[in-house]
C-alpha cells in the first residue's frame, strides 16, 4: 500500500513487517523517531517484541548480541556518536557471525555537536565486519531494511542499514509498503543456523588461541566473499514478489561515458537530475550510485567503469591524512586493472551542508578540466572567510 | 558422616585452569550445583573467561556467552528477552562476572538493567582486583592494600565500594552476599534467587584469590571463613531494597584476618586500628539498617 | 576477492568459537609438586589408654549411632568396656583435644553407657577369633589382667584355663572396689562373655609353686596374675589390733558382715582406704581417715576423696599413727602431727614430724589400708637375669613353657586398665613365643604401638587397619576448629552424698542413647576419617572422588592443599610430589 512515510518511519515499518523479536536502543538525534515508532509497536501490539530500553548505544548491541546468540531477530539504530560508542561490540557481533540488522543514520561526529548528515561515522566503521548498504530515498530504505534480515541471516554476518540524517530520516515520501503476507513469503522465520539452546551446553566465543583465530578470520572473510552472491540472489526474491530491484550498484548513463560521477545516499537523487541535464548540453556524463559498500563490489566497479576517461567521487566524509573514503576504496578497485580511469576525488556536504546541483555540475566541470587529479581530495563548497581565524 | 546436606552433581569439569586454590572455582561449583543445569551462563572478561577453557574446550556443563567487558548486565538483558520470545521461559539466566565487570566497567550496564529490573541472577565473585590482568586495583579493592597499581607507599588509601548498598538503592527484590566459606548459605541464596523469577537479583560472593592476595593456597577457604569472622565481608541479605536480614558478620579482631595476607603485611598498627574501626563503623551501621525495617 | 555464489540451500561455512569439549583433557596434576593422602593418625587420647582403644573412631561410630560397630571396636582393645566406664581413672580424658576448645569429651562416660547398652541389648559377640590350635595356657588369678590375658589368648585360639584362689572370679573388680562404683550384676556379665569363649574357670583353686613347677608338662604357657593380695602392715607397736582393709572389703562383699557402728579409724591415704571408708559409712559407722601427709598428695582418686568427704567421712591429715592399744572395749591411736617438708622431685611432698606434737583418738575399730603387696611367691625375676624379657606391662621368663607375670606385680601404673594392657600384652608375646620365637616380640611389639606407646593395638596385633596408621599424635594445633561448636559435655544425674551414703547402689547414672550420641559427638575424632566430606566438597579441581572410600585423582589435583587445611580432625597430610 502507498504511504506517505517520513524516511524513520520506512525503518520501522521494515522492522515490524520483518517480525523482528527483540530490539533495543538508546536514543540519539536522529534515529529517535525510528525507536519512537517501534516503541508504539510493541505497546499497541503491532508487534509481538520485547524491546529493551538501554543506558547506552554500546549497552544497546550489548544485548542485540545477547539475544541474537539465543536466536532471536533482532534489530537496533544508532548515528554517530552511539555508532562510535559501539565500535567495539560492531566487531564483536560480526565475530560472533550474529545476524544482527542495525539501522544507521548518518550523522556527523563531534565535537563541535552537529546532528547533520556526514558519512564519516558509518565509514569510519568499514573494518567492523558489517555488511553496509547505503540507501538513497525512503523506498530504498523499506526495501532495504527487508532484505538486509534475509541477508544478514543467510549468511551470518551483521548488516548495517545507512541512511542520510535530516535528508533521508526526517523527509516524506511517497513509499510502497508491502503486506504483511508477502514480507512472510520472502522473509521465512526460520531456525537459525547456530544460537544457544538449553539442551546442549555449549559454550560461546571461548578463548581462541594462536592455532585457531586465524581460521576464524578466515572464515569471516569467506563469509564476506559470498555475500554479492546471496545479495543478488535476496534480491532476485525481492524483485519477484515486489517487482524492484537495486543491485549493489546502479548505472546511470555509463555505457558510454567519459565522466562518471559516484556517491552513495540521497546526493545521487540530485546528482541524477545533474547527469541529465549534462547529457542534454552534449555533456557524455553518468552517474554511479554506491549502494552496497561492504563487501566492497570490486567487480561491478570495474565494469561500470568500463572506458569512461575520469571518475569524480563525491564523498560526504573524510579519513583525515587520506581525503574522502569512498574515493580511496574505488582507486583501490581499480589498481590492478589494466584499464586504469582516473580517480578524482572530492569532498564536500559535511555535517549537513547542502550539496546543490550547482556543486555537483562544478565537479563535473572542474574533472573535465583538470588534466589529472590531485592526491589530496578537493574540498568543494568552502567558506574561505570562516577558515582564517 | 558428611557434615553437609548439598546436592550432589557437579555442573564443572576437572582440568579448568584455575589457579590452585583458586576461589572463584570454588564459588562457581557450589554455585553450579545450587542452580542446577537449566541455566546459562554470561561472562565477561574475567578470569573465568579463561578459566573457561580454550576453543574447543569448556570447562563447564551448561551453556556459555562470552561477553565483552563492560556489557554483562545487557548482554544478560538481551538474552532473556530472546529466550522468553523464544518460548523458553524455564531457564535462568546467570551473569558470572569478575568485581572489575562488576564495579568499574560493567557497572553502568549493571545500573540498567537493575534499573530495569530485568529478570536474571547477577553474580559478581570479588576477588578484590582486577586479577586476569596481573592484579591491578578495581574500586572493589579495599583499603590498605597493595596491587600493581596501588603498589609501595601508594597502597590503596580509598574504600572498598559498597555494591550491596548501590545494588539496593536500585530497590532490586533481591540482593544478598555469600562466601565459599559459608556452602550452605550460599547455597540457599542461588537457590532463593533462582527461585524469584521476574527481576534482578544480585549476588555478592566473596572469592579468596591466593595467587593475587600472597595467600598459600591452602588458606583459600580459611581467609573467606576469617573475612567473615571478623566482618569486614559479612553476611545478609536485602529484600526489595529496604528489609535487610544479617546472617553473620562476627567480631573477631581483623588482625586476623589481615595478617595471614601478604597483600597487607606492610601495614603499621596504626592502619590495623583503623581498619578495625572502620570494620566496627560498618558493621553498627549494618546492624541499624537491619533493626530499621523489622 | 572472489564471488561465492550463494545457493538458498546450501550456506556459507560458519567457523564459530562454539566448545562442548571437556577441559577433561587437561591433565592438571602435572602442576603439582606436593600432594594431599589421607592419613589417618593416633588420636593422643587413644595413645594415653593403656589398653590402646581406638576411643577417636569409638566415639565417631557411637555419635553416627553405629552402637555395634563401635563395641567391636572396643572389645577388640578391652574386655571390659562396661567395667571400665565405671572405674578406669580416664587419662584419656587428660589428653583429650577439645580440652583446649572447652571440655574433654566424657569418654569414660560414653565407654560405659556402651558397655551397659551392649549388655541390655545382648549384642552377640562379633570378633572373630582364631581356630583352636590346641594349644594350653595356664593363667594363676582372675582378676583383670589374668581374664584379659585369657580373653586375648582365646581369640588368639588357645585353650586357656584360669585359676582363682576365691570362690569367685574378679580379683580386685569384686573383692576391692565396691558395689557402689561396680555392680556386681555389670561384673558379672562381663566375666561371662570372657568365658563364653571358652575359658575355662577353676575356682577356690589357689596355685603355688608345685603347681607351677609341674604345669609345664600339660601348659605351653603360664600367665601369673596374682595381683597385690597381701596388705602392707604399719610397723607400729600395736598393729595386730589393726583390722585390714583388704580383708574387710572381702568379707562385705563375701556377705560375711553386713553392718558396723561406732567410730572406725581408717589409716591410708589410697584408693583402697577411700573404698574402705565409704563402704563403713554405708554399713553405718562413722569413719575417720587419717593420713600422713596433705590432702592433695593422697594417691586414691581426687574424685573418691572428694565423694568421701561429701559423704561424711572425717579426713585427718598430717596425722601418722606411731602406736596403737586397746582402751577397754575401744582403742586408742596416738597420731604424731607432720608438717610438710621438703617438695621431692616426684612432686610428693615429704613430711617431716612436727615436733613432738601428739594426740590420741579414741575409736572402735581401726583398720589398715596403707598398701598391698605381692605374696613372695609371685615376685618376677629381675630382668638382668638372661633368660628374663622385661616388657612395658609384663616380664617373660623363658624355659621350657614360658612364665609370664603381670598385672600389679609389674605393671608401671597400678590401675585395671594398666592390668588389661598386661594381659594383652602377655597374650601376645606367648603367641609370638608359640608362633614365631622370643626374639620376635620386641619389634613386632614395637609395630603395634599405639602412638609411642606403651600401649599396644591387638587390631594392629592381627594386621587390621591400625598396623598402617600414622603414629603421629594429632596435637590441637594440628585441627581446623572452624568446624566446631562450643557445647557444653553433658553430664549425667548422680546420686547426691546424702543418698549415696544410704545404701550400696550405684552412684553414678547414666546417659540415654541420645546423650551418649550427642556426646560422642563432639569428639573431633583427632586424626580419623569421620567422612565430613570437606575435603571433596571444597576441591576445586572436582579431584577427590567417592566410591567406598575417598580418592584424589592425581590426574588432576594441582596440590593447592585446602583438602589437607580444611579437614577439621587432621586426617589427611601433605607429602612432597616424588618426581
Amino acid at each position: 500500500m502507498r504511504q506517505v512515510l517520513e524516511g524513520s518511519h520506512a525503518v520501522s515499518e521494515a522492522v515490524r513487517l520483518a517480525r523482528v523479536e527483540v530490539m533495543s536502543a538508546y536514543p540519539i538525534t536522529p534515529q529517535t523517531h525510528i525507536v519512537e515508532a517501534l516503541s508504539e509497536f510493541c505497546a499497541d501490539g503491532s508487534m509481538n517484541a520485547r524491546f529493551l530500553c538501554v543506558e547506552s548505544e554500546h549497552s544497546a548491541m550489548a544485548a542485540v548480541i545477547g539475544a541474537s546468540s539465543a536466536g532471536a531477530r533482532t534489530f537496533t539504530a544508532t548515528s554517530s556518536q552511539g555508532l562510535a560508542l559501539m565500535h567495539e561490540l560492531l566487531h564483536w557481533a560480526s565475530g560472533a557471525r550474529l545476524p544482527i540488522v542495525m539501522a544507521e543514520v548518518n550523522r556527523a561526529l563531534a565535537p563541535g555537536w552537529n546532528i547533520w548528515m556526514d558519512q564519516t561515522d558509518s565509514l569510519a566503521q568499514r573494518d567492523t565486519g558489517w555488511i553496509q548498504l547505503y540507501c538513497e530515498d525512503g523506498q530504498d530504505v523499506l526495501d532495504t531494511t527487508l532484505q538486509a534480515f534475509r541477508l544478514a541471516e543467510l549468511t551470518n554476518l551483521p548488516v548495517m542499514v545507512v541512511l542520510d540524517a535530516f535528508f533521508l530520516s526526517h523527509t516524506y515520501e511517497p513509499v510502497d509498503v508491502p503486506d504483511q503476507a508477502s514480507v512472510d513469503r520472502f522473509l521465512p522465520a526460520g531456525p537459525p543456523r547456530a544460537c544457544l539452546n538449553a539442551s546442549e551446553p555449549f559454550a560461546i566465543g571461548q578463548m581462541a588461541p594462536p592455532g585457531v583465530y586465524m581460521e576464524m578470520r578466515h572464515d569471516i572473510q569467506q563469509g564476506m566473499s559470498a555475500v554479492p552472491g546471496c545479495f543478488d540472489r535476496v534480491e532476485n526474491d525481492f524483485e519477484t514478489i515486489f517487482g524492484r530491484k537495486y543491485g549493489p550498484l546502479e548505472t546511470v548513463e555509463c555505457h558510454d561515458a567519459d565522466i562518471i560521477l559516484v556517491m552513495a545516499g540521497t546526493a545521487v537523487s540530485t546528482c541524477r537530475q545533474v547527469v541529465s541535464d549534462l547529457r542534454h548540453q552534449g555533456e557524455k556524463a553518468g552517474l554511479v550510485k554506491l549502494k552496497m559498500f561492504r563487501p566492497f563490489p570490486i567487480e561491478q566497479i570495474r565494469q561500470a567503469f568500463g572506458r569512461a576517461k575520469k571518475i569524480a567521487v563525491v564523498d560526504r566524509n573524510v579519513s583525515f591524512g587520506i581525503g574522502g573514503i569512498f574515493a580511496q576504496e574505488i582507486r583501490a578497485a581499480l589498481c590492478n586493472t589494466a584499464e586504469k580511469p582516473p580517480v578524482y576525488s572530492y569532498i564536500t556536504g559535511l555535517g549537513g551542508r547542502d550539496v546543490t546541483p550547482e556543486m555537483l555540475a562544478e565537479i563535473y566541470w572542474t574533472t573535465k578540466n583538470s588534466p589529472s587529479p590531485s592526491d589530496e581530495s578537493i574540498w568543494v563548497g568552502l567558506n574561505k572567510e570562516l577558515g582564517r581565524s | 558422616m558428611s557434615l553437609w546436606n548439598m546436592p550432589e552433581p557437579d555442573y564443572m569439569y576437572s582440568g579448568h585452569t584455575g589457579c590452585p586454590g583458586c576461589g572463584a572455582t570454588i564459588a562457581m561449583k557450589f554455585a553450579l550445583r545450587a542452580l542446577g543445569e537449566d541455566i546459562m551462563l554470561v561472562i565477561p572478561a574475567c578470569c573465568w573467561a579463561v578459566v573457561a577453557g580454550a576453543h574447543p574446550q569448556t570447562a563447564l556443563k551448561v551453556p556459555v556467552l562470552h561477553t565483552a567487558f563492560e556489557t554483562t548486565g545487557a548482554a544478560a538483558s538481551g538474552l532473556r528477552a530472546a529466550l522468553d520470545m523464544k518460548g523458553d521461559t524455564t531457564t535462568t539466566v546467570v551473569a558470572w562476572a569478575g568485581d572489575g565487570g562488576t564495579f568499574d566497567i560493567g557497572f553502568q550496564a549493571l545500573s540498567g538493567a537493575a534499573e530495569r529490573n530485568d529478570d536474571f541472577i547477577y553474580v559478581c565473585y570479588d576477588n578484590e582486583a582486577y586479577m586476569n590482568t596481573g592484579v591491578q586495583r578495581s574500586s572493589s579493592t579495599p583499603f590498605g592494600t597493595r596491587t600493581t597499581t596501588t603498589p609501595g607507599i601508594d597502597w590503596k588509601k580509598q574504600r572498598k565500594k559498597n555494591i550491596m548498598e548501590i545494588l539496593a538503592a536500585h530497590r532490586i527484590p533481591y540482593a544478598a552476599s555469600a562466601s565459599i566459606a559459608y556452602p550452605e548459605d550460599m547455597m540457599r541464596k542461588f537457590r532463593k534467587a533462582r527461585s524469584m523469577k521476574g527481576g534482578t537479583r544480585f549476588l555478592h560472593v566473596y572469592a579468596s584469590c591466593p595467587t593475587g592476595w600472597r595467600v598459600p593456597s591452602e588458606l583459600s577457604v580459611k581467609v573467606a571463613r576469617l573475612a567473615v569472622q571478623s566482618g569486614i565481608f559479612p553476611l545478609y541479605e536485602i529484600e526489595n531494597g529496604i528489609s535487610y536480614t544479617l546472617n553473620e558478620a562476627g567480631t573477631r579482631p581483623v588482625r586476623d584476618y589481615l595478617a595471614v595476607q601478604g597483600r597487607f603485611k606492610h601495614l603499621t598498627e596504626a592502619d590495623i586500628v583503623q581498619i578495625q574501626q572502620a570494620v566496627d563503623e560498618d558493621r553498627d551501621l549494618l546492624i541499624r539498617r537491619t533493626r530499621l525495617m523489622n | 576477492m572472489t564471488f561465492v555464489d550463494c545457493d538458498a540451500n546450501a550456506t556459507t561455512s560458519l567457523f564459530l568459537s562454539r566448545s562442548s569439549i571437556s577441559t577433561e583433557g587437561n591433565k592438571t596434576g602435572s602442576w603439582r609438586f606436593v600432594r594431599p593422602v589421607y592419613q589417618n593418625k593416633t588420636a593422643p587420647c587413644s595413645a594415653a589408654c593403656p589398653a590402646g582403644a581406638d576411643i577417636g573412631r569409638i566415639e565417631m561410630l557411637v555419635a553416627q549411632g553405629q552402637f555395634r560397630a563401635a563395641w567391636e571396636s572396643l572389645l577388640m582393645e578391652n574386655p571390659f568396656p562396661a567395667v571400665c566406664g565405671r572405674v578406669c581413672f580416664h587419662p584419656c580424658e587428660e589428653a583429650c583435644n577439645r580440652s583446649n576448645f572447652d571440655e574433654s569429651i566424657g569418654i569414660h562416660r560414653v565407654e560405659r553407657w556402651l558397655g551397659d547398652h551392649a549388655i541390655r541389648e545382648k549384642f552377640l559377640f562379633p570378633l572373630k577369633t582364631r581356630n583352636t590350635n590346641g594349644k594350653r595356657i595356664a593363667i594363676a588369678g582372675a582378676g583383670p589382667a589374668g581374664l584379659s590375658a585369657a580373653y586375648f589368648l582365646a581369640r588368639l585360639g588357645y585353650d586357656c584355663d584360669v585359676f582363682e584362689s576365691s570362690g569367685e572370679p574378679g580379683g580386685i573388680l569384686r573383692w576391692g572396689i565396691p558395689a557402689y562404683r561396680l555392680p556386681a550384676s555389670v561384673l558379672n556379665q562381663e566375666i561371662s562373655r570372657i568365658l563364653e569363649l571358652g575359658v575355662t574357670l577353676h575356682c577356690d583353686t589357689p596355685v603355688d609353686d608345685a603347681f607351677l613347677a609341674e604345669a609345664g608338662d600339660r601348659y605351653q604357657a603360664i600367665f601369673v596374675g596374682c595381683g597385690h593380695s597381701r596388705s602392707m602392715p604399719l610397723n607400729i607397736p600395736g598393729t595386730e589390733l589393726a583390722g585390714d582393709g583388704l580383708n574387710f572389703l572381702y568379707r562385705v562383699r563375701n556377705h560375711e558382715i553386713d553392718s558396723v557402728r561406732g567410730r572406725i579409724g581408717v589409716i591410708g591415704g589410697g584408693n583402697t582406704a577411700i573404698d574402705v571408708a565409704r563402704t563403713l559409712i554405708r554399713l553405718g559407722a562413722e569413719v575417720l581417715l587419717i593420713y600422713r601427709r596433705r590432702r592433695q598428695d593422697m594417691p586414691a582418686f581426687s574424685h573418691e576423696v572428694e565423694m568421701a568427704v561429701a559423704e561424711g567421712i572425717e579426713l585427718l591429715e598430717l596425722a601418722a599413727p606411731i602406736h596403737i592399744e586397746s582402751s577397754g572395749e575401744r582403742f586408742g591411736v596416738t597420731l604424731q602431727r607432720m608438717k610438710p617438708g621438703e617438695q621431692q622431685l616426684s612432686g610428693r611432698c615429704q613430711v617431716v614430724p612436727d615436733g613432738q606434737k601428739t594426740k590420741t583418738i579414741h575409736v572402735d575399730q581401726v583398720f589398715m589400708a596403707i598398701g598391698a603387696e605381692a605374696e613372695d611367691i609371685w615376685a618376677p625375676p629381675a630382668s638382668s637375669q638372661e633368660n628374663v624379657l622385661r616388657l612395658s606391662h609384663c616380664t617373660v621368663v623363658q624355659g621350657r613353657s614360658p612364665i609370664i607375670f603381670g598385672g600389679d606385680l609389674t605393671n608401671p601404673v597400678q590401675s585395671v586398665t594398666d592390668a588389661i594392657a598386661s594381659g594383652k600384652e602377655a597374650a601376645m608375646a606367648i603367641d609370638l613365643i608359640i608362633t614365631e620365637s622370643v626374639e620376635d616380640i620386641p619389634g613386632t611389639l614395637e609395630s603395634c604401638r599405639v602412638g609411642k606407646g606403651p600401649a599396644l593395638s591387638m587390631d594392629a596385633f592381627l594386621m587390621g587397619e591400625r598396623r598402617n596408621r600414622s603414629s603421629r599424635l594429632v596435637n590441637y594445633t594440628d585441627l581446623n576448629t572452624d568446624y566446631f561448636q562450643n557445647l557444653e559435655a553433658a553430664s549425667p544425674p548422680a546420686l547426691s552424698p546424702a543418698q549415696a551414703r544410704k545404701s550400696f547402689d550405684e552412684i553414678d547414672g547414666t546417659f540415654s542413647a541420645r546423650q551418649a550420641m550427642d556426646e560422642a559427638g563432639r569428639c573431633f575424632n583427632c586424626g580419623i576419617c569421620n567422612g565430613c566430606d570437606n575435603c571433596r566438597l571444597f576441591c576445586p579441581e572436582l579431584a577427590v572422588t567417592l566410591e567406598d572410600d575417598r580418592t584424589i585423582n592425581l590426574d588432576y589435583c594441582k596440590g593447592c592443599g585446602v583438602c589437607v587445611q580444611e579437614c577439621p580432625r587432621s586426617a589427611m597430610a601433605l607429602e612432597e610430589e616424588r618426581s
